[in-house]
């Protein structure tokens, strides 16, 4: 029990630490901000140790962190081909070409105010769909290797982006709209000067729904079959192995590849979208 | 040691609310696979020996020995590769009775991909189930001097899903199937037994026994637990020779129980036909030669060896001892 | 109804698509069982064998709906068989997450925005949460749960479906709750209204726009985490576990009658919360 009671004094501690610390001017500095969430993260892990610890949790039903950390350390080149099955040939080309797609489609259907109305209520529908369960049948089309993962992404990320970016092109004011007709811009011109600037911030939208989708979309898909590599292919087997270290091993790289690949996608957005009231701190 | 006493001791407090109550966990999803327990339950053969059973069916990612151990369940069938894989690393599964005789395990390849004997495995690429099911196939290709990891002199190897379109599609030039599903799946697609090479795990020499039932060492030595169980495999193999000689009987009685009303009549009875054949031979007693034979097996892959010591204290007459006492 | 054409003409062109996709994919099995059994077929033959195949690796549009119409109508609908049935349960978990989810959410937003420390802690890690793939946690989640003495595979469903659908409630009553701008946040203080007040006089209602907008990607989500919930673990009932058990015993058309119904209920679900919605609107005198 001893375990028990010092993760929750420690946990007590670190977050009386933390309300100290909101308040104070250093919540205000870059350092405060990283550095609050990352203690809440280690009052979380603190807490979970000692409970397995105290409350003397089987390692087969939930592993302690300290477990799950030697785990990652012993297991990194294990981790690395995972991951590069999973994310780096799965989940990255399938968002790319899904993104990718999505926007050739949205500018096809631009000038077609006709497909557009066809084409948004479906997409709006669709993207609201269960798509996961296309999963096993897109397995059986694009064989087990990473291409059938990389299939199962585009689809899910497709109609979300889809419907982004439509939304986004639809953005700009009639005013602008003119004020370039005025100027004599063409098409094109209006497209990439003010249409497609003013698109971003839904653009961005999309990509960050999308980039956590495809995450999900990769690792589902190698449920349903999978060479003998890849981190849903890892998860689904060490879980009937027992090999629970292993499994939280591989939630700790998606978690962490998921949040890389989310603030990229927000790092980049804050790049191009400076001008955008939601940037404006 | 203690970690596992405790957690075992909190599941016993999370389950055993009356001694009479047995949950029983399934590997696999409700088919005939599992039609001696539900014929057990439904001619009230449970009940009869004072028992309130739970069937639990089970599904691609539920591991019986996860849920043995969390508590969910108080016995579990599982194949014995997989119980002894858990027990060396630290889950203590003890088989008490051993209903499959025989092994349903083989390797079904199509003609045309051009495999007639193991030795033209080399380079194919061969789909088999994980999750526990992978140990058998692993320690055959380890028997056989194949690597797994896809390595030219070796054989590329696939997690296959849940159905036989692998072969069907030519993703794979063999898969797993078993004799009573997977290999009828096949049939069914419309490909012909000519059209196919069967390899069976027990002519290849290195069957591993299946369906068994397991409990957690721990709980053994409550006598009043061993005596539940002597209960239940009583009346569960009363269950499975009922289901032998009623096949058609037993597999409507599987088919009341699958809950997802997408089994078939057709399918069950066959499957249930196959089931027979395993299960024959067997009073639920396990065999020594058999459980040594697997454990032989097991530990002959050299590095890749499932298991890498003899298991000790690893299966028990004493339920079945009991059970069969009278 | 002015979209009611684009949207036939797309649709007609995706069935038109389909069928091509059909007879595209489905011809490889024609030829190989032609090829097996000595015997060639012509181009029409071959058409015509695409359109009725047991296990077709992708059934034409007339056979899965012929399959969803067999599970919608062909029997009672308490029948294990009937689609309905199945619709129902994972109606059932569905909403359970969905009420889950939506008390999760706005009690952690209204905690982030009262206190400054939330904000910083837990906003980041809510974020994080939705990159862990779930379905990895689906099987502990019901191990963990049968060994707290949580009986029945309502409840881990219903926390799978509700770990999804939280957190757009989450972002947007944040945000919703943060939207009064300073002037009216001001007059509430020279009224001397304490924060209770302020809360629910102001902070509250303006939140609700938001809050209503975030119920229709919640809802969807927590159709998502129900299906995802019934497809690897239990496999018992319900519409996953439909799907999964089409894919495992080689049935393609059990897989896309279920896939088909869950748009279905999907559909019904969106219909009904923007119904709510407009009526919720209306009633607080939102314009639109």
């Amino acid at each position: 029990m001893s375990a028990l009671v010092i993760a929750l004094v420690v946990w007590l501690a670190l977050w009386a630490l933390n309300v100290w610390l909101a308040e104070s001017p250093v919540s205000r500095t870059r350092a405060g901000k990283v550095l609050v969430p990352v203690i809440f993260g280690a009052t979380v892990l603190v807490l979970w140790e000692g409970l397995v610890r105290g409350l003397g949790v089987a390692p087969v039903i939930l592993p302690a962190p300290s477990a799950i950390a030697a785990k990652i350390a012993t297991s990194l080149p294990m981790l690395w081909q995972d991951f590069a099955q999973t994310i780096l040939k799965g989940a990255i080309p399938g968002f790319l070409i899904g993104c990718g797609a999505a926007f050739l489609t949205a500018i096809a259907i631009d000038r077609s105010p006709f497909l557009q109305r066809g084409l948004l209520p479906i997409g709006n529908f669709v993207a609201a769909l269960p798509i996961v369960g296309l999963a096993p049948i897109l397995v059986m089309w694009f064989g087990f290797d990473w291409q059938s993962k990389a299939a199962v992404v585009v689809v899910m990320v497709f109609f979300p982006m889809l419907v982004n970016i439509v939304a986004g092109l639809q953005a700009s004011e009639r005013m602008q709209r003119d004020l370039m007709a005025t100027w004599g811009a063409s098409y094109l011109q209006t497209l990439v000067k003010l249409r497609l600037p003013a698109a971003m911030p839904f653009i961005f939208n999309g990509l960050k729904i999308a980039s956590t989708l495809a995450l999900i979309g990769a690792i589902v898909a190698e449920f349903f079959g999978s060479p003998i590599y890849g981190m849903g292919f890892r998860i689904s087997t060490e879980v009937g192995r027992l090999g629970l270290d292993m499994v939280w091993a591989e939630i700790a790289v998606a978690a962490l590849a998921g949040s890389v690949l989310y603030g990229l996608v927000a790092l980049i957005e804050r790049w191009v979208t400076f001008w955008h009231p939601s940037q404006r701190h | 040691m203690k970690k596992l006493l405790m957690a075992a001791a909190l599941a016993a407090m999370a389950t055993g609310a009356s001694a009479e109550d047995v949950k029983l966990q399934l590997k696999w999803v409700t088919q005939a696979q599992f039609a001696g327990y539900y014929v057990a339950q439904a001619k009230g053969f449970y009940e009869e020996e004072g028992l309130n059973v739970t069937i639990l069916p089970g599904g691609p990612d539920i591991a019986p020995t996860q849920v043995i151990a969390g508590g969910g369940a108080d016995v579990v069938v599982d194949w014995m590769p997989s119980a002894l894989a858990a027990r060396e690393k630290g889950l203590p599964l003890v088989n008490i009775a051993q209903p499959f005789k025989s092994s349903g395990m083989q390797l079904t390849c199509l003609k045309e991909s051009g495999v007639e004997t193991p030795a033209d495995f080399k380079g194919k690429t061969l789909g088999v189930w994980f999750g526990g099911n992978e140990y058998p196939f692993l320690n055959w290709m380890a028997k056989l001097g194949y690597k797994t990891d896809g390595s030219p002199d070796g054989v590329t190897v696939l997690k296959q899903g849940f159905n036989v379109d692998p072969l069907l599609q030519k993703q794979a030039a063999c898969i797993s199937t078993m004799t009573y599903n997977e290999y009828w799946q096949v049939i069914d697609a419309g490909i012909t037994p000519e059209q196919l090479v069967n390899f069976n795990y027990t002519t290849e020499g290195v069957a591993t026994l299946e369906d068994g039932l397991y409990v957690l060492e721990e709980k053994l030595a409550d006598p009043a637990f061993v005596d539940t169980m002597a209960k239940f495999v009583r009346a569960s193999m009363k269950g499975w020779k009922y289901a032998e000689e009623n096949p058609d009987e037993a597999a409507m009685i599987v088919l009341e129980n699958d809950e997802t009303g997408a089994q078939t009549e057709a399918h069950q009875k066959r499957m249930m036909g196959e089931i027979a054949k395993l299960t024959a031979g067997s009073n639920g007693a396990l065999d020594e030669a058999d459980y040594q034979h697997t454990v032989d097996a097991l530990m002959a892959g050299g590095s890749d060896a499932v298991i890498t010591k003899a298991p000790e204290g690893a299966w028990t007459h004493a339920v079945t001892d009991k059970a069969l006492a009278n | 109804m002015r979209n009611l054409l684009p949207i036939l003409t797309i649709l007609a062109g995706i069935i038109v698509l389909w069928y091509a996709g059909t007879v595209w994919l489905n011809s490889a099995w024609v030829y190989d069982q032609a090829q097996r059994t000595g015997t060639t077929v012509s181009f029409s033959e071959m058409v015509a064998q695409t359109m009725d195949q047991d296990r077709p690796v992708l059934p034409p549009p007339h056979q899965v709906a012929a399959e969803l119409g067999k599970g919608l109508f062909g029997q009672a609908v308490t029948s294990k068989r009937s689609l309905i049935y199945h619709g129902y349960v994972t109606f059932k978990g569905t909403m359970m997450g969905f009420g889950l989810g939506i008390i999760a959410g706005v009690l952690l937003a209204m905690a982030i925005v009262r206190f400054r420390v939330m904000d910083m802690s837990v906003m980041p890690w809510a974020i994080i949460s939705q990159t862990i793939p779930i379905v990895a946690l689906a099987p502990m989640i019901i191990t963990l749960s049968s060994r707290l003495g949580l009986e029945g595979r309502d409840l881990p469903k219903a926390i799978i479906a509700a770990y999804l659908s939280f957190f757009p409630v989450l972002v947007s009553m944040v945000k919703g709750l943060r939207s009064p701008d300073q002037m009216q946040l001001d007059l509430l203080k020279t009224y001397g209204a304490g924060e209770m007040a302020t809360f629910l006089k102001l902070r509250l209602p303006a939140s609700m726009p938001y809050f209503f907008a975030s119920l229709k990607v919640a809802i969807a989500a927590s159709l998502v985490g129900t299906i995802v919930g019934e497809l690897p673990t239990g496999a018992i009932e319900g519409l996953g576990a439909r799907m999964l058990i089409g894919s495992q015993f080689g049935e393609p058309l059990i897989m896309w009658a279920s896939l088909f119904a869950a748009a279905i209920l999907a559909g019904m679900l969106i219909v009904a919360v923007g119904f709510v919605e407009r009526l919720a609107r209306r009633r607080m005198g939102v314009p639109g």
